[in-house]
């Protein structure tokens, strides 16, 4: 693999960048004067691969504006576009492999414009004897388009196989001053110089100390969720992409669960107000979810189905799309109300200590005790919950037992999420492998199972307004698919719980909830 | 990860210029490509400036002492790695011949960056050798360059008599025939061409013309596609690069 190197360039750029040339004999094979508009999904995914996405408008050629993807100094895909392109969702960016590869990437998400810069962009290469390139030197001298400059920065990139060739130059790199290694890019720069918002993770992740008390625990889980609903409160409400709700919605499912645990931890007058609480607004946000993911699925249920059956299901799709956007409407009004709104000042002053929750006594038993101790018991609970009635289903068990299982799961899975930090990370990922495995063939299960019924219920809507046989007979079509994903995920089921319901995965189980000797015996009885 | 041969049992048909052009114009289209320069004669790394040496030879790269990721070339163009050649491919059939399952070796060799490219070239030497038996069974289409003339067709018409004759290798090889070098002017070549065309409908439309610009590719030592994009050959490697897509 080829190496890649970047450095801001301090004092005068332009002189030293001149001067450097020269002295190692770089070759510039392209110069151009750039406006530079840089895309990332709400999450910065391609921040965090060390990517960047961005329309580039040759100043001096504005009809050559091209979208070009990189990583590394290296082009992974580019295309030309038009003066009306601007990236959305995966499907407006150009047809190909190389952009297939940023369809991956983005999945479900909207690319959205980070930050404009100007850029005097040149490349130059670092040629050997034969006149080949070994190496290439990008150099950035930008600006915000006001005209505040922004860092210079050298990027210097050894071509495959030619990588020792590059030494030297490297080598006079750092013995120069003015040189400074950075893994900053010239977006990363400008948004920090303009004080952009930072990119709203999906992965939840919160530290809290092993030895801190079960209250103080509780509470930095629970405000670290309402910092995420919060972060994620604004694209649900203006509908910028799916994900911005689904972000909201396990937030506020995780709040409920670890309200749910929250048992002799937290005041039992407010454990009980705002779990209804937040039972509402969990509620709210379920028919436009379900309307998100009929939505994102129809793609995949077209190509399951064969082309003729496939485009005689075109009502289908406008009728998700209509369902979608009414109940859109409904929870955009629902999260702009004064109940939610009180919600979320009344949650915020229990996190704060605050208003009417301010030195209200606690007399939760759990409360100053050991989080880790508490947590262990949690865990021990639910993951004997989940143990027993595994082992209880067979093949003839209805399908109600392997949705109750899936509450079970996401119960165990929410806890070791929201208090993972109390526990070795090496241990918990053995718990955590084999149950995420458990739970996705549950949710399929789950999922196509109610999206069957769903669809049968669209079928109806269908037939009542008039449509055609065709598409009733595309739609008997597309729900006896998901009755074939929902038999594979049953067959499926046996062998994941069995694994989930290993010795290695049990011994993990035991280290983090400190089972006794005994307690270990009767577990595997 | 597609393979495709440029391959013809006859040599100076315009293989070498043929790998290389179409390669350039599909890693410029942002495909990973991979260019593995199988003709001792190096013809293909001579145009991409790379020295026609791989640590080992090929033997090394046969028995897997030394993995073929560790003898890529980058090239001068993003997305266009190369595989050089190497004197040794001279002796590649005695090579394959000492290996288990010959045959299958050189898509087993390739398959290890097969996560890391969207096509593969296989520039190849002119022969019916194991070498090219080999290729065949690792390849998903050849890329056959035949100029309208007598003794090119003639070889074009022992391929497919190979390829009728050992299913077994060939599999579901795709033979892909298009016209290479042709010269409007020549009132052969155009007879010849039309009467093949009749006779092989399948042959790809777009012709590759004999021109000036290809043979400069030697002194710039860079694909046609790179030196003059608009030139006539390369808007014709473009066109039958979409041909061959349409095919694949």
């Amino acid at each position: 693999m080829s190496e890649f190197h970047k450095f801001v360039v301090d004092g005068s750029p332009d002189i030293e960048l001149e001067e450097l040339a020269i002295h190692l004999g770089l070759h510039e094979t392209e110069a151009e004067e750039l406006e530079r508009r840089f895309f990332d999904t709400p999450d910065g995914r391609l921040h965090a691969m060390g990517a960047t996405l961005e329309v580039r408008n040759p100043v001096e050629y504005p009809m050559m504006r091209s979208l070009v993807w990189m990583r590394g100094g290296q082009v992974l895909a580019s295309g030309r576009v038009d003066a009306s392109f601007a990236p959305g969702f995966a499907e407006t960016l150009p047809a190909g492999p190389a952009f297939d590869r940023l369809r991956e990437v983005i999945e479900m998400r909207r690319l959205l414009p980070v930050v404009e810069v100007r850029s005097r962009l040149s490349v130059a290469a670092y040629l050997d004897s034969e006149e080949k390139t070994n190496a290439r030197v990008m150099i950035d001298l930008p600006t915000l388009p006001d005209g505040r400059p922004l860092p210079a920065v050298l990027e210097v990139r050894s071509v495959r196989g030619y990588e020792s060739e590059t030494d030297r130059l490297l080598a006079h790199l750092d013995a120069r001053d003015g040189f400074d290694a950075t893994d900053l890019s010239t977006a990363d720069f400008a948004r920090s110089m303009l004080g952009a918002p930072p990119f709203v993770p999906s992965k939840f992740s919160v530290h809290v100390e092993v030895s801190a008390s079960s209250a103080e625990v509780w509470v930095t889980v629970m405000r670290e969720l309402h910092n995420a609903m919060i972060a994620n409160f604004a694209g649900t409400v203006d509908d910028v992409d799916s994900e911005y709700l689904h972000d909201f919605r396990v937030a506020v499912r995780r709040t409920r669960s670890v309200l749910q645990e929250g048992r002799d931890v937290l005041d039992a007058g407010a454990r009980e107000h705002f779990r209804a609480g937040f039972k509402w607004l969990g509620d709210i946000t379920t028919p436009t979810r379900d309307a998100d993911v009929h939505l994102l699925d129809y793609p995949h249920m077209l190509a399951a189905l064969s082309p003729q059956y496939a485009a005689a299901l075109a009502p289908l799709g406008e009728l998700l799309l209509d369902r979608q956007r009414a109940c859109q409407a409904q929870l955009a009004t629902d999260l702009r109300s004064a109940q939610r709104a009180q919600l979320g000042a009344e949650w915020a002053e229990f996190l704060a200590g605050d208003g009417p929750w301010a030195g209200r006594s606690t007399d939760a038993a759990d409360a100053d005790r050991p989080a880790r101790e508490v947590v262990a018991s949690r865990i021990a609970r639910a993951h004997s919950r989940l143990v027993r009635d595994g082992r209880s289903i067979d093949a003839q068990s209805p399908p109600v037992a392997l949705h109750d299982l899936r509450k079970d799961a996401k119960r165990l899975r929410y806890l070791l999420e929201c208090f993972g930090s109390l526990f070795p990370a090496e241990v918990l990922a053995v718990a955590v492998r084999p149950l995420k495995s458990l739970q996705d063939v549950l949710g399929e299960f789950q999922d196509t199972e109610v999206q069957a019924h769903a669809l049968a219920d669209f079928g109806r809507q269908l037939d009542d307004a008039g449509s055609s046989t065709e598409t009733i007979l595309a739609m008997g079509g597309a729900i006896e698919q998901l009755s074939v994903r929902s038999a594979r995920a049953r067959r499926e089921f046996a062998s994941r719980f069995s694994n989930f319901d290993g010795a290695s995965v049990n011994d993990a189980y035991d280290l983090l909830t400190n089972a006794s000797k005994k307690q270990r015996r009767k577990k595997k009885r | 990860m597609k393979i495709l041969a440029t391959y013809n049992i006859k040599g100076g048909v315009g293989k070498t210029a043929s790998a290389v052009n179409l390669a350039h114009v599909a890693a410029g289209r942002g495909n990973r490509v991979l260019l593995w320069d199988l003709d001792p004669q190096g013809a293909a790394t001579f145009y991409f400036r790379v020295k026609p040496k791989v640590k080992g030879g090929g033997e090394a790269l046969l028995t897997g002492r030394r993995d073929l990721g560790d003898v890529i070339k980058g090239s001068d163009y993003d997305n266009l790695d190369i595989v050089p050649a190497d004197f040794s491919y001279r002796h590649l059939d005695l090579m394959l011949d000492e290996t288990k399952k010959p045959l299958a070796r050189l898509r087993k060799v390739l398959s290890s960056v097969a996560d890391e490219y969207d096509y593969v070239f296989l520039d190849c030497a002119p022969s019916i050798s194991l070498t090219s038996e080999s290729v065949f069974r690792a390849a998903d289409a050849l890329l056959v360059p035949v100029i309208p003339t007598t003794l090119s067709i003639r070889t074009f018409d022992q391929l497919d008599a190979f390829v009728d004759e050992n299913p077994d290798i060939v599999r579901k090889l795709k033979i892909l025939g298009f016209f290479s070098m042709a010269d409007a002017r020549k009132r052969l070549h155009r007879e010849l061409a039309d009467e093949l065309r009749q006779q092989r409908p399948e042959l790809l439309a777009t012709q590759i013309p004999m021109d000036t610009d290809i043979e400069r590719m030697g002194i710039h030592r860079q694909p046609v596609t790179a030196i003059s994009a608009r030139s006539r050959p390369a808007r014709a490697y473009q066109s039958l690069w979409d041909e061959i897509l349409e095919r694949l």
